[in-house]
């Protein structure tokens, strides 16, 4: 029982890392209709800020996470500017804009190879790990529970944020039809921008996390595979979709750790994957999927 | 209405293409303030192509626009800024959100809050349907109420000219002369309009003055009441019956 409850906490754990990046990535999907293959460069750029404001200025944790959420944001809003916008002004087919984020994808990775070095890289214990006890049922780690409620938070105050502001309303309108959005008034490329911002800062906070789970290194990003099938498992360009749909893919792959065996963790995600594509292609909360990559 | 003012909006020699297709060509069009004026044409003649460029959500290959004399914007989020708004043909309602979220998207612009909710008040009693149903997904609406949300929405942004495409399309007669009778209002109001229409007869009995567009081309303009009883109007936009009321 102990186990059992404790693999629920590492799962939701792993999980809420993953809603952090899968959110950003369906956001821009709703707004963009293009699988933004580059996602997983933000939270990397994330991870790296975070990792040298620590270590070269020895700036606090809070300190570090600001400007690692924050540069992300920018470099997403940079990304979009240099490699997408020019794209999207020209045409309306988003196969080019997928071409694109693969390519800067690995622009984004390789630039890192070079300026940080391929080898990885342990974030200094900024993060508390003790282990915790929880009511005497079972036995956690800080760590996991930081998480959880780091995710909580950022999720929290993105609804707040789309529910709450005019900004936020124009996104979720945005999403439903980009173009009549405009009609209303909205700068639609600042509306964009903002969206690139919003995805590149929780990103960066699944970085840091995922930095400190597993070490830092430039393929880091390669993990936002599992984000994009947790989309796709909960619906593309559903946020709620997006939540769910990480969440049961790390309760899946913490279950399966600890009681089938730690190499059928993959194994299982992609088995998710391919049965929501036969069962129900436009995922638990998506609508009917007018592009699918 | 003279012509010797300058018109509130004014389209000169505008040209549109979509690649090869010319779908718009040399259309000029004058609004004056205070008027309703349409724009009517069959299926493909380059009505809904003119509304677009005029709102910059197309691209104007040549031509101008302006409004009250000033050149307009070349991006849809200008336009609306500088005094025009559009309710789309085909409606384009958000339909996820809310009545009450769609209309405060059409008053995306605005900041002044008191304003805002004199013009919520304004459309509320122009539609009352739509206050019925204030918290309602605009998805779930009927036909009609979503043109009226659509209307309502457009009028959110306070627009010196209302453009309006097709407000009359897929809809039962009765709730045409049900919206028709509100737009009039909203002219009396003080709201200057510009309709394209495919419905001619409804166009030409609302609007003061108006223009026939043919595969991208203006071919006749004229007074409103002078069309409807123009026999080759009568013939190829009003004639039989047959056509779509
Ligand atoms: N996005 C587009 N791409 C290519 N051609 C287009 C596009 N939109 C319109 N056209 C073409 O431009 C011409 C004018 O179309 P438009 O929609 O402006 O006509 P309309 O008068 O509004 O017709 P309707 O009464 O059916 O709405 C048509 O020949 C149409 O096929
Ligand atoms: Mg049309």
């Amino acid at each position: 029982m102990g186990t059992f409850i404790q693999q629920i906490i590492n799962g939701l754990s792993l999980g809420s890392v993953y809603a952090l990046i899968a959110v950003g990535y369906s956001l821009v999907y709703s707004i963009l209709l293009f699988s933004n293959f580059a996602h997983g460069g933000f939270l990397v750029i994330g991870g790296y800020i975070c990792y040298y404001t620590l270590n070269l200025m020895g700036a606090n944790i809070w300190l570090a996470g600001f400007a690692a959420l924050i540069g992300a944001g920018f470099c997403a809003v940079l990304t979009e500017r240099l490699a997408y916008k020019p794209i999207r002004e020209r045409t309306s087919v988003t196969l080019y804009l997928l071409i694109a984020s693969m390519g800067m994808s690995i622009v984004i990775e390789n630039l890192f190879v070079i300026i940080a070095g391929g080898r990885f890289r342990a974030l200094p214990p900024v993060i508390p790990t003790a282990p915790v006890d929880l009511f005497g049922l079972a036995t956690t780690s800080a760590f996991d529970l930081l998480s959880l409620a780091a995710a909580v938070v950022f999720l929290g105050g993105l609804q707040l944020f789309l529910t709450r502001t005019k900004w936020g309303l124009a996104i979720r309108a945005a999403a439903y039809d980009l173009r009549v959005a405009g009609l209303m008034g909205v700068n639609v490329g600042r509306l964009i921008s903002i969206v690139f911002f919003v995805a590149g800062l929780l990103a960066a906070v699944g970085g840091i996390f995922l930095s400190v789970r597993y070490t830092l290194y430039p393929q880091l990003g390669a993990i936002t595979i599992k984000a994009f099938v947790a989309a796709v498992i909960g619906g593309l360009g559903s946020l709620p979709g997006a939540v769910v749909g990480s969440l049961i893919l790390g309760l899946a792959e913490m279950l399966t750790a600890g009681f089938l065996s730690s190499q059928l963790r993959d194994l299982v995600v992609f088995s998710l994957l391919v049965i929501t594509l036969i069962v129900r292609p436009s995922g638990l909360f998506g609508k009917d999927i007018k592009e699918k990559v | 209405m003279t012509d010797s003012q300058t018109p509130l909006l004014s389209v000169r020699n505008l040209c549109v293409s979509y690649g090869a297709i010319k779908a718009v060509q040399n259309v000029s069009i004058d609004v004056f303030a205070g008027e309703i004026v349409s724009v009517i044409g069959a299926n493909g003649a380059g009505k809904s192509t003119l509304m677009s460029a005029v709102m910059g959500d197309v691209r104007r290959e040549s031509g101008d626009v302006f409004l009250d004399g000033k050149v307009l914007a070349k991006k849809s989020f200008q336009v609306v800024t500088q005094g025009l708004s559009l309710a789309p043909e085909g409606r384009k309602v958000f339909a996820p959100l809310t009545v009450f979220e769609n209309l405060m998207m059409g008053a995306f612009p605005r900041n002044d809050r008191s304003g805002i909710d004199d013009d919520l008040k304004r459309v509320f009693t122009l539609f009352p349907r739509l206050e019925e149903r204030r918290e309602q997904y605009a998805g779930t609406l009927s036909g009609g109420e979503q043109q009226m949300l659509a209307i309502g929405r457009a009028l959110m942004s306070r627009p010196r000219v209302l453009l309006l495409d097709e407000p009359s399309l897929g809809l039962a007669p009765i709730i045409i002369k049900e919206i028709f009778r509100e737009l009039k209002l909203i002219n009396e109001q003080g709201t200057t309009i510009l309709l394209v229409e495919q419905n001619a007869r409804q166009a030409l009995l609302l609007s003061h003055r108006a223009y026939v567009l043919q595969t991208g081309h203006l071919i006749k303009e004229g007074l409103s009441a002078d069309l409807l009883r123009d026999p080759d109007i009568e013939a190829a936009y009003l004639g039989g019956g047959h056509r779509k009321l």
